[in-house]
Parts: C-alpha cells; sequence; structure tokens
C-alpha cells in the first residue's frame, strides 16, 4: 500500500510539474467551460428567463406584469404562446406564464360580489426542478396578493394557478455542453495517459523499475489510481464551473453520476494503455494521441447536438465511445435527450474498456 | 585481495540468441564475495544482455545463471531485495528531485539506507531538492548510483557507469565505486574504457560477439601475451622502422599516431642501442619513453580491432 501510493504521488508530481500535460488533463476543459459559458449563457447574471404572454390585453393584465417584473428573480422576455413555447424549447426561457384573456372582466366581477376567476396557466419543465421552485413560489404568491388587494375577504380567489408541464426538448446551451465537456475531460484524461506511459518505457523507467522488488500489478494500479483521481477533480471543476458561473443545474442520481465518470475515465484510460501499446517513440505519442483525439472529440455527438448532424455523421458518431459517455452524462446529469438508452451507454462504455484492456495486456512492452 | 566462500554470481555456458544475433553465446564466469569484476568490451559484445539476464530483466534461452547461489529465473523477488542495479541508460523520472527519487526507490525494498545519508554519499547533498532532468551527466550517473545502493545490497551492477561523462565526472564516479569495495561489496561493471577496467576491477573478462575471449586480473591478462615493454619516441624520417628492428632487444617495431614503438625484452639494452644510433646521426629522439603492454593491446592481439569504435 505504502508502495503504491508512494508510486502514485510520484507519477502525480510529475503529471502536476510537466505543463503541456496540465493544460490538456486540466485546463483545456476547463477552458472550454468557460469560453462556451460565456458564449452561449448569453445573460450571465442569474435571473431565470420567463416567457410572458398577455392574452387578456387590459390595464389589469398590465398590472400584473408591472407585479411580476417587480420580482428581483424574474426576467420577462414577452412573447405569443407559440413564439415563448419556441424559446423555452430552445432554452431561452425556463418558464412560461400565460395570462388568459378574461382577467379585467373576471375581476370586476368579483369585486362587484360575483363568483369568477381565471386561471394562469403556468409552463415548467420537471426536468429543471430548482428553476421550477422558484417560478412556482415567485408566481403562487404574486397571485396570493393579486387576490388579497381586490377581493373582500373569505371570498373565492379569483386568479388561481394552473401548472403546465412542457419538456424543453433542448436544454440549453450551456446545460448541453456542461456534461459534453466533461466527456471530452475524460477520454482527454484517458487517452493523454499514453503519452507519460511511453516516455517511461523509452527511458527505460519501466524497465529500471521492473529490477526492484516491485510487483507490475502496482505500477499499472498507480497509473490507474492518479488518472481515476484527476477524473474526479477534473469532474468537480468543470461541473462547479458550470454551476456556479453558468446556472447549469445538475439533476439525477449522483451515484449514477459518479459511476459514469469513473466508467468513462477507466474506457478510455484502457483506449490509452492499448495505445501506449503500439506507439514506439516519444515523439510518435504526442502526434498519435492527438490524431486519435481529435476526430472523437469533434466527430463525437458531444459538441454539436446529435439531432443536428447529417445522417452520415450520426452514423460515424455511432461508432465512437464518447457519443456513449456524452450521452450518458448527459442523461444522468441534466436529464438531456437519449441517444440511446443508459443502459446501452454503460454497455459500450464496458464493452470499449475490455477490448482495449485485452489488447493493452497481450501486447504492451515495459521496454 | 583475498576473496572466500561461495560466488555470488555463477554464470555457466550463458546463451541468448535473437533471431539470428547471437547476442550471449556461451559465457561463463564466476564473481567471488567482495569482488569488483569488470567485463570489457565493445559495443554489442554482449555485456548489456549479460548484465540483465543477471538483473532478472531477461530470460536466457539457456545455461546456469545464479545470484547468492540462487536461480534468478525462480528466485527473482528475493534476489531483487538485495541487488542494486544501475541501467546503461539513466532512467530517472525526469520531474521528481533527487530526494524524492531516492525516497520513491527506498519504498520498493523491505530494507533502506537512510535517505540523507545516501544523498551525502554521491556528494548530491546541495543538489537534494534540484528535479533529474536539470542535473548534470554526472550527477544523474551518481544518482543512478545513489539509487542503485538505497537497499544497502549486497551486490552491485553498473552498466557502463561512465560512458560520456568528462575525465572529472568520471574520477568521482570511480572514487565512489572504490568506496562502495571497500564497504566489502560485490560489483559486476561494465565498460569500454580499459583504463577503467584497469583501475577498479579486481578481474577482468574481454568479451566481444558473445564470447568472453579471456579473464583474469589486469596483469594477468597483460603478461600473459605481452613479455616485454615498449619503448616510444616521436616518429623521425632518420630514424625508420626497419633499421630499429635490428636494434638489441626488439622484437618488432611499429608506428602509430605519430609514434614510433619498439616492442623490447630487455628495455635498458635497446634504449642504449637506440641513443647510440640516434647519436651517429647527431639527432636527439624527441619525448622518449617506455610503457607496459595495456588492455588495450590485449585487445588488439585478441581480436586485431582497437576497443573503441
Ligand atoms: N532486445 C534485443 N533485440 C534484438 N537484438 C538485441 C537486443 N538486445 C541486444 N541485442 C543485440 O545483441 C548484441 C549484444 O548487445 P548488448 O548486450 O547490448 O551489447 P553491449 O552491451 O556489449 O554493447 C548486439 O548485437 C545487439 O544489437
Ligand atoms: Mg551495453
Amino acid at each position: 500500500m505504502k508502495t503504491l501510493i508512494g508510486l502514485t504521488v510520484a507519477n502525480l508530481k510529475s503529471l502536476v510539474r510537466d505543463r503541456a500535460a496540465l493544460f490538456w488533463t486540466l485546463f483545456f476543459p476547463v477552458m472550454f467551460v468557460l469560453l462556451f459559458g460565456v458564449l452561449f449563457s448569453g445573460s450571465s447574471d442569474s435571473k431565470v428567463d420567463v416567457g410572458w404572454v398577455d392574452q387578456d390585453g387590459t390595464t389589469a393584465s398590465a398590472s400584473l406584469r408591472a407585479t411580476f417584473a417587480d420580482v428581483q428573480l424574474l426576467k420577462l422576455h414577452d412573447g405569443t404562446l407559440d413564439e415563448e413555447k419556441a424559446a423555452m424549447q430552445r432554452g431561452d426561457v425556463s418558464a412560461i406564464v400565460v395570462v388568459p384573456a378574461g382577467l379585467q372582466t373576471a375581476t370586476a366581477s368579483a369585486a362587484n360580489g360575483k363568483k369568477a376567476s381565471v386561471s394562469l396557466a403556468l409552463y415548467t419543465d420537471p426536468g429543471q426542478s430548482s428553476t421550477d421552485q422558484v417560478v412556482e413560489g415567485a408566481v403562487t404568491q404574486i397571485a396570493n396578493g393579486f387576490n388579497l388587494a381586490v377581493l373582500a375577504p373569505n371570498s373565492a380567489p379569483v386568479l388561481l394557478v394552473e401548472g403546465q408541464s412542457l419538456t424543453s426538448t433542448n436544454i440549453s446551451t450551456v446545460t448541453y455542453l456542461v456534461p459534453s465537456i466533461l466527456a471530452m475531460a475524460l477520454m482527454q484524461l484517458g487517452v493523454f495517459a499514453a503519452v507519460p506511459l511511453v516516455q517511461q518505457r523509452e527511458k527505460g523507467i519501466l524497465k529500471r523499475l521492473g529490477a526492484t522488488p516491485l510487483a507490475r500489478w502496482k505500477l499499472v494500479a498507480s497509473n490507474i489510481l492518479l488518472r481515476l483521481l484527476v477524473a474526479a477533480a477534473d469532474a468537480v471543476l468543470i461541473v462547479g464551473i458550470g454551476m456556479l458561473a453558468f446556472n447549469v443545474q445538475i439533476v439525477g442520481n449522483p451515484v449514477e453520476i459518479v459511476l459514469f465518470v469513473f466508467l468513462g475515465a477507466a474506457a478510455f484510460l484502457s483506449l490509452g494503455f492499448m495505445l501506449a501499446s503500439f506507439i514506439k517513440t516519444e515523439e510518435q505519442a504526442s502526434g498519435v494521441v492527438q490524431v486519435v483525439q481529435m476526430p472523437l472529440m469533434f466527430l463525437s455527438g458531444i459538441f454539436f447536438p446529435f439531432d443536428f448532424m447529417p445522417e452520415f455523421l450520426r452514423n460515424f458518431a455511432r461508432l465512437l465511445p464518447l457519443t456513449y459517455l456524452g450521452d450518458g452524462l448527459r442523461q444522468t446529469m441534466v436529464n438531456g435527450t437519449q441517444i440511446a438508452p443508459l443502459g446501452v451507454d454503460a454497455a459500450i462504455l464496458v464493452g470499449w474498456l475490455v477490448v482495449c484492456l485485452a489488447i493493452a495486456a497481450r501486447s504492451f512492452r515495459w521496454e | 585481495m583475498t576473496h572466500s566462500g561461495e560466488p555470488v554470481i555463477r554464470v555457466a555456458d550463458l546463451k541468448k540468441h535473437y533471431g539470428d544475433i547471437k547476442a550471449v553465446d556461451g559465457v561463463s564466469f564466476e564473481v567471488a564475495r567482495g569482488e569488483v569484476f569488470g567485463m570489457l568490451g565493445p559495443n554489442g559484445a554482449g555485456k548489456t544482455t549479460t548484465i540483465e539476464v543477471l538483473e532478472g530483466l531477461r530470460e536466457p534461452d539457456s545455461g546456469v545463471v545464479e545470484v547468492f547461489g540462487l536461480d534468478v529465473c525462480k528466485h527473482p523477488d528475493s534476489i531483487k531485495q538485495r541487488i542494486g542495479v544501475q541501467l546503461q541508460s539513466v532512467a530517472l523520472y525526469p520531474r521528481l528531485t533527487v530526494a524524492e527519487l531516492v525516497d520513491l526507490f527506498g519504498s520498493f525494498f523491505d530494507h533502506r539506507v537512510p535517505a540523507k545519508q545516501l544523498i551525502d554519499a554521491v556528494d548530491l547533498g546541495e543538489r537534494a531538492n534540484v528535479r533529474s532532468m536539470n542535473l548534470s551527466g554526472g550527477q544523474q550517473q551518481r544518482l543512478s548510483i545513489a539509487l542503485a545502493l538505497v537497499n544497502d545490497p549486497d551486490l552491485i551492477f553498473l552498466d557502463e557507469p561512465t560512458t560520456g561523462l568528462d575525465p572529472q565526472a568520471r574520477r568521482s564516479l570511480w572514487d565512489l565505486v572504490k568506496g562502495i569495495q571497500a564497504k566489502g561489496k560485490s560489483v559486476l561493471l561494465t565498460t569500454h574504457y580499459m583504463e577503467e577496467a584497469a583501475e577498479l576491477c579486481d578481474r577482468v573478462a574481454i568479451m566481444d560477439h558473445g564470447h568472453v575471449l579471456e579473464m583474469g586480473t589486469v596483469q594477468e591478462l597483460i603478461g600473459r601475451r605481452f613479455k616485454e615493454r615498449a619503448v616510444f619516441f616521436d616518429t623521425s624520417a632518420q630514424l625508420p622502422s626497419q633499421k630499429l628492428a635490428g636494434l638489441a632487444g626488439v622484437t618488432r617495431a611499429s608506428q602509430e599516431d605519430g609514434q614510433t614503438l619498439l616492442y623490447s625484452k630487455d628495455v635498458p639494452s635497446t634504449i642504449g642501442a637506440l641513443l647510440a644510433m640516434a647519436d651517429d646521426l647527431s639527432i636527439e629522439p624527441k619525448n622518449l619513453g617506455i610503457r607496459q603492454a595495456t588492455l588495450e593491446d590485449v585487445f588488439l592481439d585478441l581480436t586485431g580491432r582497437a576497443l573503441r569504435d
């Protein structure tokens, strides 16, 4: 155990002191999140965007809108119901409030002691539970306040809230990108693991270690341990930045997310081990690693929504493991639309893991 | 120096072939406890292959290979606890410091020497916190030796420890090896520098093309082939070697690198005759001197080739 930790610490120090390696494994993905976050988050303030559909068009509805606009947390976007639904599906607004025709009339009747009521329709996405709570809370409070203002005590409320759910088929770009960037980072940390391994072999370090009583499995285990640690660091950094800076909501079972992160890291690490088995020199290593990671990065369904890709690219992407890691992470983290069921994603990653590891075990050279 | 007891290394008829290349082709030798044993030979002679079989890094094709009386193929782990290894190429994590490397390698062994003591012993005390990639070649070699000593081994393998070093760094490494021997440890080293073998080794095996050609102390190896010593001086046109070959005591005359060499069984008579001849011509031989045959001459005589290149 002491040797395993010692070796892992040695590898970690080597990684941290290697600027190029550090760039690819940590800074590059973080840069991606920041860059895409700033580009796509539109408003970087933490207000909740709400679509406002006024079908009444009277002074009553205008004063109701003013009350909503006063709420610090909300930012209203006016439009027709169809426009706002489209905006919500794009991820531009998180909820829609619809003021039905007849608000003014019903209010007037109620003031005269007649029984009358109208229902505000509130569209929210159940997948985005924490935004929902903010909006629902605000809408309910305002409706209550409105009722108290216009009615005599103990009469039936005139303004009701009727919840509607609208699943936004496309979640917001940043929300889509955070799991994608995490998938990319996990892919890179695995594939790039080939570089120090080849270096250590070419420098004779692996051979030198072979002349000590150090067991080989510990050497392999320390490499895996190190990369899983980096995977955890990548996940915390990327998700953390997404949540804190760009208001990305992580829903879903944390255990599932963690399992997917580690499964993905392990699958790509075994791909890295396999690459290290075939690469001959240190110079080759950095080239080969780029040649492998670039197509994975751009041709898997991680950066361009899968449905937007042309048919032939989509078929190609279906062959790449990163497509399934991205899909799995999106499904577990932000409830994204699926390319394949979660079980299939996991099974394909396990398949890659097993095949690459078997090939690496057969053909890895220690010197 | 006397060596007693069971040998620390026993190799008998070791063979290791790579396809058609007979890297090691029937090598036998023993190293006694406390002995510094040298394998001297040109590149490709099979030195590294032999030493790496002993270190448990390569499988022999056939032959007996024992370290501490144990078969290296059957007991690699217990042997590795007790040996120290320096590979031919410096194999260090480039971004770890001297102290970190000593700690890391120490952690692989059951028994270890205190790190500070070891770092001071190889004179790297002031460089303890420098990354290995920023050390000079000589410092890297000394660090490699420190790592080979981290488990206080009984037997140390050094594969070309001074290749590529400047003379001063080479000297400091030689002192280090002498210190190791003074502690009663056994050393197997390879080199293609005959001065190094002569300076450090109790016994030497001369290797070429996977074979041991000759084995013994340096004096034995020279004495076996060269009964004569050589009188040398700067070659002069007035003293051609044909004329000199007839001088008293001379068995053979040759010229190399602007020097004339007269091999002689009776050096005083040869010098007397040479000076008389020069006097007749009213000249004086320049840079006159006497030298004994060296391992280099032994190798030349054995193979017809110079040791280096
Ligand atoms: N792994 C190997 N595969 C093929 N040939 C090898 C290998 N290792 C050594 N050789 C060959 O075996 C011969 C002896 O090499 P080596 O033991 O390194 O010699 P030395 O250390 O004396 O220079 C050389 O011809 C070398 O090319
Ligand atoms: Mg060699």
